[in-house]
């Protein structure tokens, strides 16, 4: 289990320098200018050149690559072109914020996901069964920007039970949750219930309910146990997608989380900005898909097994 | 299983219970459908019921207050005047900083920090008498010495500040006593004063300036301007909130707080407005203006702005060497039905290449719709079959991609075959900047321009006078007449001659030689509830609160 866990921890590393090094190449793919872009419409070419020079784009970009990298590894992620302040401070500032909303996201559509995957497993074939699937489906296909302007409109406007935009309140993170929950939470129902259907055909089930367990005991006990590996993993994975969702959700209900932080440095080509962040997105990335697979290991035996 | 469907409806039913805004016929006829969904779990209720009141928490704070929240779709960049290229920075400065001179609501030069000013016989040398006993925010007593520090801090070309290319005709500043400043210019300068009234001659506090350095105006602690209001928090892209400055030399402001919320995304912004979560909004999509008009709540305000909208031809690439065959793609364009159709009510046609609010403007008269005129000049000028050339434009302005379709449309109509090209904002700014005409692919291009200092001088002089690299002049326009005017202008400070000077160079610009393709002229659409009155927006599209109160 010890070898198992740090050859995970060495490859999480390896992954970040890889996502450092093709983020990188890739800020730098994108055309445009940060200092055209700070200078302003009605700057004059000598201030361009200046901009320019303070924020070394006029180095090679291996230079500038080793001074990101040899900065990042003494913890210094730089300074934010558009914003003047440090990189890593405004992330860890707003980490907690996006955070809060990609796990609660996550819980919220996992819960939501496996109780109604569950029932219209139960009622296969039934009303429930279609109920669930169609609604199910709908989560899963509508846009999350769409959603978040919906909610808005019938829970702050129309109903005025909740706060529409912001985030200073337990109140104003219901709806970003809610709708950042919504597409996962449909494709969780789905995977639930195709597990939980494999599973109660099999004869251990009917073994179950031939020695006479009860029906709650069969099925929260004998099968959604069996069935929760393949819903685990696709959580673990639905995690990165709310994460990246985030990116949505935020200017939608305008929350100062990480996800606008890269939005609005990808626009101003903010270099460090979203050299950091995307270093900080992938980071967490990493380290959920390594609890993941830990995670299997607890649930599955077979798992820790044979990585041992 | 069915044990755990009763806590959906539990959770709705406390919910709607604890929470404020509590709509009662709604209630009412979920409460007949719930009614058989009795809690059968106690814990759960407790659950439910912690839930709600979490939530219910946040209601009912923000009711007693004496203050505006205000919603942009960004937040401010800096508050360094120096450094300021954005109207949602420039808009706060306002609040924060004073300047020697500023405009007042019909565009005229008032007194602010100096209590009055004159030229001397020489044109070049510019007194300003300050007014006594003024301090900033972080007590600094404000004086001549303040002031040639300030232009001497813009200027320093180690500085590196945006604005430094706008000052660049100050030769030097003086001290002449304590509360007397000469400031001089190279030349005798024609467009001294808007200089003077821009908000970047806005004049921060030396001594925190000195402290803070290049982090001056990037954080709460470091801002200290004369300005009716302070700045206690910034969190920035969540909340920016300025404070009364209870020791302003001036009329003090009537709000205690003024909040800025920016929200990125037009519709939640409206949204927002409608449900009362913020008090005013900027940048309203034409399609939501109608309902937000009829909206009784809702106070809606257009102020003509110093900002028009323009094509531009890049004007060193074949064909629009030829001014005939630019003369030609401006009387294709029907600008009547493009703004009636796609942005109703909130713009005006332009009428010339600056807008009516800027000083030495000339009405020039709508340029007129003529399909005819255009399929005979392109004729005389060898493209009888009309031509392909590229439209490049950004969703980064208003309806910017879908207007690009418009004109595309109306081109075709004679002859002109149009590519739509359609850049993020970045993308179309690395064109726009330094380039030879060789290395510049664009051909024609959308561009929003107006001039800051609300001047013919800055509004013409960058965008339209010959250079070799496309540093402001991004379309490579050049018209040995046009130059010698501007010039001229630019060295005039007699109003009058100098007002016939622009006339000409904006008859050249505009009708004979055009330098691009006006389609009009914006304005500022503010959206707020209506108990919020006597709010200001500029021509220069800055809304500010000096005399702004709340009444129900």
């Amino acid at each position: 289990m010890l070898r198992y866990v740090t050859r995970r921890i060495l490859e999480m590393f390896l992954a970040l320098l890889g996502t450092s090094i093709l983020v990188f190449l890739m800020i730098h793919l994108i055309p445009g200018d940060p200092a055209l872009l700070v200078a302003g419409l009605e700057a004059g070419p000598e201030v361009v050149e200046q901009i320019r020079r303070e924020l070394g784009l006029d180095q090679p970009l291996y230079i500038q690559y080793w001074s990101f990298l040899t900065d990042a590894l003494r913890g210094d992620l730089g300074t934010s072109i558009r914003m003047n302040i440090p990189v890593l401070e405004e992330i860890v500032d707003r980490l907690p914020i996006t955070l809060t909303i990609a796990v609660g996201g996550t819980i919220l559509a996992t819960l939501f996901g496996i109780v109604t995957g569950v029932l219209a497993a139960v009622h296969h074939n039934r009303f429930q069964d279609a109920l669930v699937m169609v609604g199910a489906l709908l989560a899963a296909s509508t846009p999350s920007y769409w959603l978040g302007l919906m909610l808005m409109l019938v829970f702050s406007l129309s109903l005025g039970w909740l706060p529409s935009i912001g985030i200073r309140t337990p109140a104003h993170y219901v709806l970003p949750i809610v709708t950042l929950a919504g597409q996962s939470g449909g494709i969780i129902s789905r995977m639930t219930r195709s597990a939980m259907l494999d599973v109660l055909g099999q004869d251990y089930v009917r073994a179950a309910r031939a020695r006479g367990q009860r029906e709650r005991v069969v099925i929260a006990r004998h099968a959604l146990e069996n069935a929760l590996i393949p819903v685990i993993s696709i959580v673990g994975l639905r995690f990165g997608n709310l994460l990246a969702g985030t990116v949505l959700v935020e200017s939608v209900f305008a929350i100062p989380g990480v996800g606008r932080l890269l939005v609005d440095a990808v626009l101003w080509r903010d270099y460090p900005m979203i050299q950091g962040t995307m270093l900080f997105v992938a980071g967490v990335f990493v380290v959920v898909n390594t609890a993941t697979d830990l995670l299997y290991g607890v649930v599955d035996p077979r798992i820790r097994v044979a990585g041992d | 299983m069915t044990k755990w469907t009763p806590s959906v409806p539990c959770i709705i039913r406390v919910f709607m219970k604890r929470t404020c805004g509590l709509h009662r016929r709604v209630f009412a006829a979920l409460r007949f459908l719930f009614a058989e969904c009795e809690t059968r779990n106690p814990l759960l209720a407790v659950f439910c019921l912690s839930v709600a009141a979490g939530l219910s928490m946040s209601c009912g704070t923000e009711t007693q207050r004496n203050s505006v929240i205000f919603a942009s779709s960004a937040d401010a960049t800096t508050l360094d005047p120096h450094n300021t290229t954005d109207s949602q920075s420039d808009q706060v400065i306002w609040m924060l900083y004073n300047a020697l001179i500023r405009y007042d609501e019909n565009m005229h030069f008032v007194p602010d920090l100096a209590e009055s000013w004159s030229v001397a016989e020489d044109d070049v040398t510019w007194t300003f008498k300050l007014r006594r006993g003024v301090r900033f925010h972080d007590g600094t007593p404000f004086d001549a010495h303040a002031v040639k520090g300030n232009f001497e801090r813009v200027l320093d070309p180690e500085g590196g500040h945006n604005r430094r290319s706008l000052f660049l005709p100050i030769e030097r500043v003086e001290v002449v006593d304590d509360f007397t400043v000469n400031i001089v210019t190279e030349y005798p300068f024609g467009a001294f004063e808007p200089m003077m009234a821009h908000v970047s001659a806005a004049i921060v506090s030396p001594e925190t300036a000195r402290k803070y350095g290049k982090d001056f105006g990037y954080s709460a602690e470091a801002v200290a301007g004369t300005g009716p209001y302070r700045v206690v928090r910034w969190r920035k892209d969540l909340e920016l909130v300025l404070e009364r400055n209870d020791d302003y030399w001036g009329k003090l402001g009537k709000l205690d707080r003024i909040i800025y919320r920016p929200i990125p995304e037009a519709a939640s912004r409206v949204i927002a407005l409608e449900a009362g979560d913020v008090d005013v909004i900027t940048h309203i999509p034409p399609a939501d203006l109608p309902r937000l008009e009829k909206d009784p709540d809702v106070t809606v305000t257009k102020t003509l702005s110093i900002g028009a909208q323009q094509f531009r031809f890049h004007c060193k690439r074949e064909p629009f060497t030829d001014p005939r065959v630019r003369r030609a793609v401006a009387y294709a364009i029907d600008r009547k039905s493009i703004i009636d159709n796609l942005m109703p009510g909130m713009v005006a046609p332009s009428t010339g290449p600056l807008t009516p609010r800027i000083r030495g403007r000339a009405d020039l008269g709508e340029f007129p719709y003529d399909p005819e005129k255009a399929r005979e000049l392109l004729t005389e000028a060898g493209y009888r079959d009309g031509f392909e050339t590229k439209i490049t434009t950004t969703p980064r302005y208003i309806m910017g991609v879908e207007i690009a379709q418009a004109v595309a449309a109306q081109l075709a109509e004679v002859g002109i075959r149009v590519e739509i090209e359609v850049l993020e904002w970045g993308s179309i700014r690395r064109y726009w900047g330094g380039l030879l005409p060789e290395d510049c692919p664009l051909e024609i291009f959308i561009m929003g321009a107006g001039a800051s200092s609300a001047d013919a001088d800055w509004g013409l002089r960058p965008i339209f006078s010959t250079q070799e690299r496309n540093e402001n002049n991004y379309g490579f326009y050049s018209n040995a007449e046009f130059d010698e005017l501007i010039l001229k202008a630019m060295r005039e400070i007699d109003t009058e001659k100098r007002n016939a000077l622009y006339r000409r160079a904006q008859e050249i610009v505009y009708l004979e030689d055009p330098g691009a393709v006006w389609m009009y002229d914006n304005y500022h659409v503010v959206g707020s509830r209506a108990t919020v009155h006597d709010l200001t927006t500029s021509p220069l599209g800055l809304v500010t609160f000096e005399r702004a109160y709340l009444k129900p």
